[in-house]
């Protein structure tokens, strides 16, 4: 489905607890815009933007789920096909946090991705802006480096570094792409077609 | 008496799970049968009910700080179906009335001031939710809503934390528990100008307190939109499931976050007309542009696309359905609010499981729900049975656009949408300030746009509250009325009701009976004139 030719679409999706900010995170990237009335996503949002990583461009197609149990219990087909997954919490609140840790093995049951063990998690602290800090950028970089995961923090409601883990998370889900149709082009075409693949893709 | 409760459940049931097949029969001829019309909620259940609420009453001693108290509790039981218990309980209510008082317990339900309260327009409902529920400001809203579970867990109020009305939720419980133990089934309480209606529908418990002076059968009826949406979020299968493993189960936990589609859904009921009328209505468009929207809709196919459904902010403006499927009006209404509750659906494409309780109360239906343009009131939610459908809905409203945007029928729909409404001054009736006229056959309805005198939300409300009055004396169970004129201070009104339309008019106070109902003549002439714009009169399906 993503394999197609043109710009290489990249699925990006957005997990953590209910009102941590993922969709005020996503609004504040793709549209630049942010509201302070909390309103639960319902299912799931589907946003798309087209950005420029290293040459290539790319469509990251961001899915921003919901936090709430009563989705969670519907089962997410969704998680499925992601190359990169982002688990945001909200720095003034521990519970979050703690959360992420099942936030992310859910997705790994639920998404199926090929290498578990080397599948691209970008860990994002939201509502820096706000004073009553719960989680320590010490403690969140020591889980991430547990999980081998990467680190960022910002704030959506003032567009601090808002920008960041969606590049990286792009960076990092453009080289789970590659891999994995390098992988699966070679999963098929052990012998003989996998040398001329390869000049395929170097000449375009 | 369980036996009766059962019965009574399942006239309600068949009178409103319209089965695809009795629907079909039915809507044979309709113009659309595409939406069905209402059954009245209560119908079916009328006769039941009315009987024995109107003929019995029991009176509930409450032993409560020595003061000596009564209430009405309207229940019905096996001992009332013999006249003697009718007399005796006809007599009940007489020493009753002479001795109600204020009664202690009740008052922390509802309190007697009748302070309007005002609902703002803001949506975001978090500060009535802080409100303190022994505050007279809590006391004194016009109408509560208490939503329990069978083991009295407090699931959803209206105002107010659920957390602080743990007890009071505790003592509703302990009513319909103590009326169950003399194998009655508790209806409703009157006391002082306050009214507690309760439904029980398994395994939840919902109540309702109003000041209003609404009938227990109107109170019902909003309390069962209640019950529906809150199985459309989470099917009814699901709502078993989970009590029957654990009958003392936190709903609250799986309903985190969707409180407001609640909140909003009370709002509308106050609020707009189509909920009272089962109906909806529609963008008024000229039929030749209507015809290629629906078409371009029409066009728009997936396998498991069961619905598509094109609005304009509350009105519909196409719906084109699988064949032989139907969209009941209930289950619109629920997307309608869905819809109009959430805004973040203007940012992306939203993709949400729904129940639809009408069509089928055992599973999720998948809506891809987006706006046509980002700063559009033109949304579009297509419907498929399909979980992972995502991409082919995607699709769809991509193929629908590229078609719309070719012709200039989409300039037209946009134009329309700036004006979304008419003024009845259009009609041609001076004394005539507003109206309602459902068409029975295809379960939409037209009004114009309010009049100047009823521009604040609470004169629009103090006017739909009249038209209910109306309503429920036309559909009154035991004496339906067909025609209802009445003249007030302020307005007169007049309801009429045939085999194929329902209206209700709203007069200056200085008209007269005669040139009112000469007026519905020339209403009726005007409606047929303009009628394939107000109305779809070709429905579709793929």
């Amino acid at each position: 489905m993503s394999d197609k030719k043109g710009p290489i679409t990249l699925k990006v999706i957005l997990i953590g607890n209910s009102g941590v900010g993922k969709s005020s995170v996503m609004n504040r990237y793709v549209n630049h815009r942010f509201t302070n009335m909390y309103r639960a996503t319902v299912g799931t949002d589907f946003l798309s933007k087209t950005i420029n990583i290293d040459g290539d461009t790319v469509t990251l197609q961001i899915w921003d789920t919901a936090g709430t149990e009563r989705f969670q219990s519907l089962g997410t087909p969704l998680y499925r096909g992601a190359h990169c997954c982002m688990l945001v919490f909200d720095v003034t609140s521990k519970a979050s946090f703690s959360a992420l840790d099942g936030w992310r093995k859910e997705f790994l049951i639920q998404g199926e991705p090929k290498d578990p063990s080397d599948f691209p998690f970008i860990v994002l602290g939201n509502k820096t802006d706000l004073s009553d800090r719960e989680v320590s950028d010490k403690l969140a970089r020591q889980w991430c480096e547990e999980i081998r995961g990467e680190y960022f923090e910002g704030s959506a409601k003032e567009d601090l570094d808002v920008e960041k883990p969606f590049l990286r998370a792009a960076q990092r889900g453009l080289q789970q792409y590659k891999k994995h149709t390098l992988e699966n082009t070679g999963h098929f075409q052990i012998t003989c077609k996998q040398p001329r693949e390869t000049r395929n893709t170097c000449e375009c | 008496m369980e036996g009766e409760a059962q019965k009574a459940t399942a006239s309600w049931e068949s009178g409103t799970l319209a089965p695809v097949d009795r629907l079909r029969s039915v809507r044979a001829d309709s113009p659309i049968p595409g939406l069905v019309e209402g059954t009245e909620p209560g119908r079916s259940l009328s006769h039941y009910q009315w009987d024995y609420i109107t003929d019995c009453a029991l009176i509930l001693k409450t032993a409560g700080a020595g003061q000596k108290s009564a209430m009405f509790i309207h229940a019905h039981s096996f001992e009332d179906l013999t006249a003697e218990a009718e007399e005796e309980a006809l007599r009940t209510v007489d020493s009753g009335r002479s001795e109600e008082q204020h009664e202690e317990g009740l008052k922390a339900l509802v309190a007697e001031q009748n302070i309007d309260e005002q609902h703002s327009n803001d949506l975001s409902d978090s500060r009535t939710k802080e409100e303190d529920v022994s505050s007279e400001a809590w006391r004194s809203h016009k109408k509560h809503v208490f939503v329990l579970s069978e083991a009295g867990k407090p699931i959803y109020t209206r105002y107010g934390t659920e957390e602080a009305l743990s007890s009071t939720m505790g003592v509703m419980m302990a009513l319909v528990s103590f009326v169950e133990a003399e194998k009655n089934i508790i209806r409703s309480i009157h006391a002082d100008g306050c009214k507690v209606v309760f439904l029980t529908k398994s395994p939840l418990v919902l109540v309702g307190v109003s000041r209003t002076c609404q009938s227990d059968k109107e109170m019902l009826r909003e309390l069962q939109y209640i019950y529906y949406q809150i199985v459309s979020l989470l099917t009814l299968t699901q709502l078993n499931h989970i009590f029957q493993h654990k009958q003392n189960y936190d709903l609250r936990r799986l309903l985190a976050g969707s409180e407001y589609l609640t909140d909003n859904l009370l709002i509308r009921l106050e609020r707009d007309p189509g909920l009272l009328l089962s109906a909806v209505t529609c963008l008024p468009l000229a039929s030749s542009s209507r015809d290629v929207v629906s078409s371009s809709l029409q066009a728009a196919k997936s396998k498991n696309l069961v619905f598509s459904i094109l609005l304009a902010g509350d009105r519909l403006v196409t719906l084109v359905r699988k064949k032989d499927q139907f969209l009941h009006h209930i289950d619109l209404h629920l997307v309608f609010n869905l819809v109009g509750s959430s805004s973040s659906f203007r940012e992306g494409e939203g993709w949400t499981p729904i129940c639809l309780p009408k069509f089928n109360t055992a599973g999720f239906f998948h809506a891809h729900i987006s706006y046509l343009e980002p700063a559009s009131q033109l949304c579009l939610i297509l419907v498929s049975t399909d979980r992972e459908d995502f991409f082919n809905m995607s699709d769809c409203k991509q193929k629908f656009m590229e078609r719309l945007s070719k012709r200039s029928a989409y300039q037209a729909l946009k134009e329309a949408v700036k004006c979304p409404s008419y003024s009845v001054a259009q009609v041609g009736i001076p004394e005539l300030r507003h109206f309602l006229y459902k068409s029975k056959s295809s379960g939409l309805y037209t009004s114009p746009e309010f009049p100047m005198v009823y521009q604040s939300d609470e004169e629009q409300e103090r006017l739909l509250s009249l038209y209910q009055e109306l309503h429920s004396c036309l559909h009154h169970p035991t004496r339906p009325l067909r025609y209802y004129y009445r003249c007030r201070e302020t307005e007169n009104l007049l309801a009429q009701v045939t085999s194929g339309f329902e209206l209700y008019l709203c007069f200056s106070p200085l008209v007269t009976k005669a040139s009112a109902f000469a007026a519905v003549n020339k209403l009726l002439k005007w409606i047929r004139k303009e009628e394939d714009r107000l109305f779809i009169l070709s429905p579709l399906t793929y």
